[in-house]
């Protein structure tokens, strides 16, 4: 799966779970989801097992506590990096 | 009498001090328990006659629930400042010279240099944050509404600490029975029984509360509000309450931030750089450090990491060396949209996201007296230059 597609299917997913509303200005690949509150901590648990299910990962707390995940392009990295075993 | 004796699977000062907190509020039937680090064992003992082997998966429940994070337990300090200190008995030495007196359960009357220093520390909040960041002042009332603690979802993860106030019914023959019981028998708790009124209001467990209720449904200029108070908060701790480091009533004073994320996290982080100078210019031995609320239901495992791992709070901790421990005077708070959806405050049309940092007024006192003893001419220069100022009736 190339990285493009990791950042698409991840942004589909935020948008349609969090209810991020069409055009909203600030919603890009690198606003920061929690700061911004598109995402609280529930829904990081749930992102979170949304990444792992839908790319075959595990998402370690070291590993959240290592890399810096806060927005869609910074989890896609992350996701690409893991699935091709470079992280 | 009835004990029983557990094992600690993790030692961690960070675990063992929610363990502390959290056995507070076990049972009633607790009478004392001891936590032995070294031998990785908890011991309680129980009132007699009290049903143990019920209390047994009430324990491993509490043991179980501090162990469990989803996101990990991030740490880090980000500014280490150590003194060689004394070892001072701060309570006894202010309780022997009257600066304080205790008056009920975690509560206490400062007096004398203890009511000194706790002015000074409030008036140098106040001077520093008001003059960087233009904080508004606003008043607040002590009590809240009980529903708009619920609405800060503060009952979902703190209902163990609060203090619920009420009155008497408004009851012609409640209020006279009430009176004349009192008058002719003495008053006592069990003639509230029955006879009080709905718990609508609490007192205050933090003070910033009041400030986004205060501006439900406003959308804000950019880049937003920057408010100062001091409230008068209350916290109920069981057998935690001790000295003047866990008061069931203490006041805080605040400064909050409500406004566009950007503009919020950075006055949230010079913030934190304002109260390192302060550290240093007063020489205090203390760290800055992440941290997590005490969250006490079941979503600690949850919310406590997530607050760690997104460094949402952080604290400034005073060491305490005749306790070999260290207090938190000082937090650093950020809530993201929290409180801006919860109230409907909006800037710009966008839910508004908050910050706000906080002083433990009575907590700076007793760290203040444990570190530097009692003779204002032996206190590190800064702090011996402001108290002198302050006394004097000058600016800080």
């Amino acid at each position: 799966m190339e990285p493009k597609e990791i950042t698409s299917t991840l942004r589909a997913y935020i948008i349609e779970r969090y209810a991020i509303a069409a055009g909203d200005a600030d919603f890009t690949d690198d606003v920061h989801l929690f700061d911004y509150g598109y995402v609280d901590s529930f829904g990081a648990v749930d992102l979170v097992s949304f990444v792992q299910q839908t790319f075959g990962i595990t998402v370690s707390q070291s590993d959240m506590i290592a890399y810096p995940m806060n927005t869609i392009n910074e989890i896609a990295m992350f996701t690409s990096l893991r699935k091709k075993g470079e992280l | 009498m009835a004990s029983l004796t557990f094992e600690l699977e993790n030692t961690t000062a960070d675990y063992l001090g929610q363990v502390q907190y959290a056995l507070a509020f076990l049972s009633e039937d607790v009478l004392s328990y001891h936590i032995d680090e070294f031998a990785r064992q908890v011991a309680i003992e129980f009132r007699p006659g009290a049903d143990i082997e019920a209390m047994r998966p009430r324990v491993d429940e509490l043991l179980r629930r501090y162990q469990q994070s989803e996101f990990g337990m991030k740490s880090a300090v980000s500014f280490d400042q150590r003194r060689k200190l004394p070892e001072i008995d701060a309570w006894a030495g202010l309780l022997e010279r009257r600066w304080v007196t205790p008056v009920g359960e975690g509560h206490v009357i400062l007096r004398g240099l203890a009511a000194r220093l706790h002015a000074l520390v409030d008036q140098k909040a106040v001077a520093i944050f008001t003059r960087a960041f233009h904080a508004e002042p606003e008043i607040f009332p002590s009590t809240i509404k009980s529903e708009t603690l619920h609405r800060c979802h503060h009952f979902a993860s703190f209902p163990e600490h609060m203090d619920f106030v009420s009155h008497l019914k408004q009851d012609l023959e409640v209020l006279s029975a009430f009176s004349s019981a009192c008058r002719n028998e003495g008053w006592s708790a069990t003639l509230h029984e029955g006879n009080m009124g709905a718990h609508d209001f609490a007192i205050s467990p933090s003070c910033c509360y009041h400030a986004y209720e205060g501006m439900e449904g406003w959308d804000l200029e950019k880049p937003g509000r920057c408010i100062t108070a001091t409230l008068n908060c209350h916290r109920y701790e069981g057998a935690n309450h001790k000295s003047l480091s866990r008061l069931r009533s203490f006041n805080m004073r605040e400064v909050v931030w409500v406004g566009q994320p950007g503009w919020v996290i950075a006055s949230r982080a010079r913030a934190e750089e304002l109260i390192q100078e302060w550290a240093k210019d007063w020489e205090l031995s203390c760290t800055l450090e992440i941290a997590n609320d005490m969250f006490f239901t079941d979503d600690f495992a949850v919310k406590a990491s997530f607050q760690r791992q997104q460094e949402a709070k952080r604290e400034l901790r005073m060491e305490i060396p005749a306790d070999r421990n260290s207090i938190s005077v000082f937090s650093s708070n950020f809530h993201a949209t929290t409180f801006g959806k919860a109230f409907g405050i909006t800037v710009g049309g966008r839910p508004a996201v908050s910050a706000c940092v906080g002083w433990g007024c009575e907590r700076w006192v007793y760290a203040l007296f444990c570190q530097f003893g009692f003779e204002p001419a032996n206190w590190p220069a800064g702090l011996k230059r402001d108290f002198d100022a302050f006394s004097a009736g000058g600016a800080l």
